[in-house]
């Protein structure tokens, strides 16, 4: 039986998110496989590591109860002995150190220090297989300024950008704002490049208020991305898995009001209460249409550039790509991707006929199938490059 | 959406169009508290509501603040936002208190105040007032003899079942206690702008006779006690506070 580690929390805005990913879509469905043996891995918002059965049970985080645990239990650490292994000091006055060897880690974090590339590295030099994008693909997919440039380097549609480094905020704000005000037109997304889960975003319709949702943004972030809304909007999202032959889910219309887009506490906090789309299902963004409530070509379209993207940026595993269509022009504007979708988006695979079981397996494959594609390739060589010394 | 106000990240919306009114909610709570009121409001005017320093999405005080330091933070947060000439000002609570304080000291200039169980009466002599300084007395004594975090959590758990915002939200702690000693009626005294105050008949948290107090205190205020509804009369009512409240904005 092999042994899975689910790594949960994190340094992130989006560490609770990450804890509800991790218990009810993931180390859930993984256990009623009764294929392998799930260990729960926490990291806490300091960064310490816990490795614990009763991190699996969502009452010890929804009591706040997850804080007396951390406060008794001393945390984890890993060892890199040519793979992954969890190393934990024992408990009571017998306690022994307790090992085990990791197999395969899913990682099911969202955000800083965990989406963004940074636990991929880990899991790199430590040669073990895991779930989803490697580093490159998340890091790029966690930059909007970069996702973007790379999209528009593959000819993939992206509405007109302006990017900034926060230097260039502070100390030229007056030369920013103009060069926004003259090369794009209101109104106006403003985005710290690297955060999810709309914080730190404002829409802007006039100079003031880009001001002040540009000081936002360096509050949160070292670089800044200004980019012109898309008018008529559609928003779509399209979850895609797999490695060299991507394959959708069904894309997915969450349910917004026309001016309004999703905040952090709408997003997540409030499970989501706007609108009733007929075939909705109730995820991670709240009511939603799937499928989306598209012309035929326009959906095709978006299918289509989705799958681009995911492969554009070398995603692997599991993506989810957001999209903006201009309902009247018909045109399909990259917006980002989320290299970890909330809750694996499993209400939108759940409708395109996977299910939450199936679908946390069939990640499982596709991480062994890289994992063994990595594997085959020549990293290390004998040389007489040292019997010069 | 967001701004910075003073170095805080500071969440609001802005919703609506027409004069502008501003929503100030009260301890513990957040502007989505007053959401149900937000929406009915900004169908006939521009409604601004933020999350105060310590509350929903906004970030703590730097330090220990008090009323003032809450009345001189909406203000410059109007100004950041390029708003003026306020129409009306709804306080809840203790944003009720902020709103007098903030009227008092001339940093809010509404044409209009509501106040929906505003606090800010502070008689030191009140039965309750008395109960919930002997529990604190008593509490902290009772449980001086227990670890930090359990005689946190068994505090915490003695102030809810006596009704005590106290440790509500923990981090604030130093600034409740200041804001509570903040007595505003000599405040409310010199107020002359017409005001509409709303009181619940089952308030416990700040009962009716907090009402009838600023009714005698503010002389060109109505006064109105909404039957079968507690602190939180916007949300027990709200059909009725809703129509008490535009009666009260279009005259």
């Amino acid at each position: 039986m092999k042994t899975i580690a689910v790594i949960f929390g994190g340094r992130s805005a989006e560490h609770d998110v990450s804890i509800v990913t991790a218990l009810a879509s993931i180390i859930k469905p993984l256990e009623l496989t009764k294929k392998y043996r799930v260990e729960a891995v926490y990291i806490a918002k300091n960064g310490a590591w816990y490795w614990d059965d009763r991190l699996k049970d969502i009452a010890l985080f929804a009591s706040g109860k997850i804080r007396q645990l951390v406060d008794k239990t001393s945390p984890a650490s890993i060892q890199f002995d040519g793979g992954l292994t969890l190393i934990k000091s024992g408990s009571g006055l017998t306690g022994r150190k307790q090992q085990l060897k990791i197999d395969i880690v899913f990682p099911a974090m969202h955000g800083t220090y965990g989406e963004d590339g940074a636990l991929m590295g880990l899991l790199d030099m430590a040669g073990v297989a895991y779930v989803g994008c490697g580093v490159s693909a998340a890091a790029i997919a966690m930059d909007k300024v970069l996702a973007k440039q790379l999209a528009s380097a593959n000819n993939i549609p992206v509405s007109n950008f302006l990017a900034f480094s926060k230097t260039e905020l502070t100390d030229q704000l007056s030369t920013a704002v103009k060069a926004i005000t003259n090369g794009l037109e209101f109104p106006l997304f403003v985005k710290p490049s690297h955060l999810g889960s709309s914080i730190g975003i404002s829409r802007v319709s006039n100079e003031l208020e880009l001001r002040n949702g540009l000081e936002v943004a360096v509050h949160y972030d070292s670089s800044v991305i200004v980019e012109e809304a898309v008018g008529n909007l559609i928003e779509v999202t399209l979850p895609i898995m797999g490695n060299d032959q991507p394959i959708p889910a069904l894309l997915e219309q969450p349910m917004t009001l026309p001016d309004d887009f999703f905040d952090f506490q709408t997003k997540y906090m409030q499970g989501g209460k706007k609108g009733k789309g007929k075939a909705s299902a109730k995820g991670a963004q709240g009511y939603s249409k799937i499928p989306a409530d598209l012309p035929k070509d326009v959906y095709a379209q978006a299918e289509a550039v989705g799958i681009q993207v995911y492969k554009a940026l070398g995603c692997s595993g599991i993506s989810r790509v957001d999209m903006l269509i201009d309902s009247v022009t018909k045109q399909v504007f990259f917006n980002e991707v989320n290299p970890l979708p909330g809750g694996l988006y499993a209400h939108n695979w759940a409708q395109a006929g996977i299910s939450g079981v199936n679908l946390v397996q069939q990640l499982i494959g596709y991480a062994e199938e890289r994992h063994a594609a990595r594997q085959a390739l020549t990293t290390t060589f004998s040389t007489n490059y040292l019997q010069q010394f | 959406m967001n701004v910075i106000v003073n170095e805080l990240v500071t969440q609001y919306s802005l919703t609506g169009d027409g004069k502008l009114i501003v929503l100030l909610h009260g301890w513990g709570d957040n502007a989505r508290g007053l959401a149900n009121l937000n929406a009915q409001l900004s169908k006939n005017y521009r409604v601004v509501a933020l999350d105060l320093p310590g509350f929903g999405g906004t970030q703590s005080p730097p330090g220990v603040w008090d009323l003032d330091d809450y009345a001189d933070f909406v203000h410059d947060f109007m100004t950041k936002l390029g708003l003026d000439q306020t129409f009306a000002l709804i306080g809840h609570s203790n944003g009720g208190a902020i709103a007098i304080r903030g009227c008092a000291l001339s940093l809010l200039k509404p044409a209009k105040l509501i106040l929906l169980a505003a606090s800010g009466i502070r008689t030191s002599h009140s039965p309750r007032r008395l109960f919930l300084v002997i529990v604190a007395k008593v509490g902290r004594i009772a449980t001086v003899w227990l670890p930090g975090r359990y005689r946190q959590a068994l505090r915490a758990r003695l102030y809810g079942a006596v009704g005590s915002d106290l440790l509500v939200v923990e981090p604030l702690q130093a600034t409740f206690k200041k804001i509570v000693r903040h007595d505003v009626q000599a405040d409310a005294a010199g107020l002359a702008l017409p005001t509409l105050l709303i009181y619940a008949e089952n308030d416990q948290a700040v009962p009716v006779e907090a009402g009838r107090r600023y009714h005698e205190l503010i002389k060109s205020s109505l006064f109105e006690i909404v039957k079968d509804a507690g602190h939180f009369v916007h949300l027990d009512q709200p059909a009725q506070v809703q129509q008490l409240i535009e009666e009260f904005l279009a005259t």
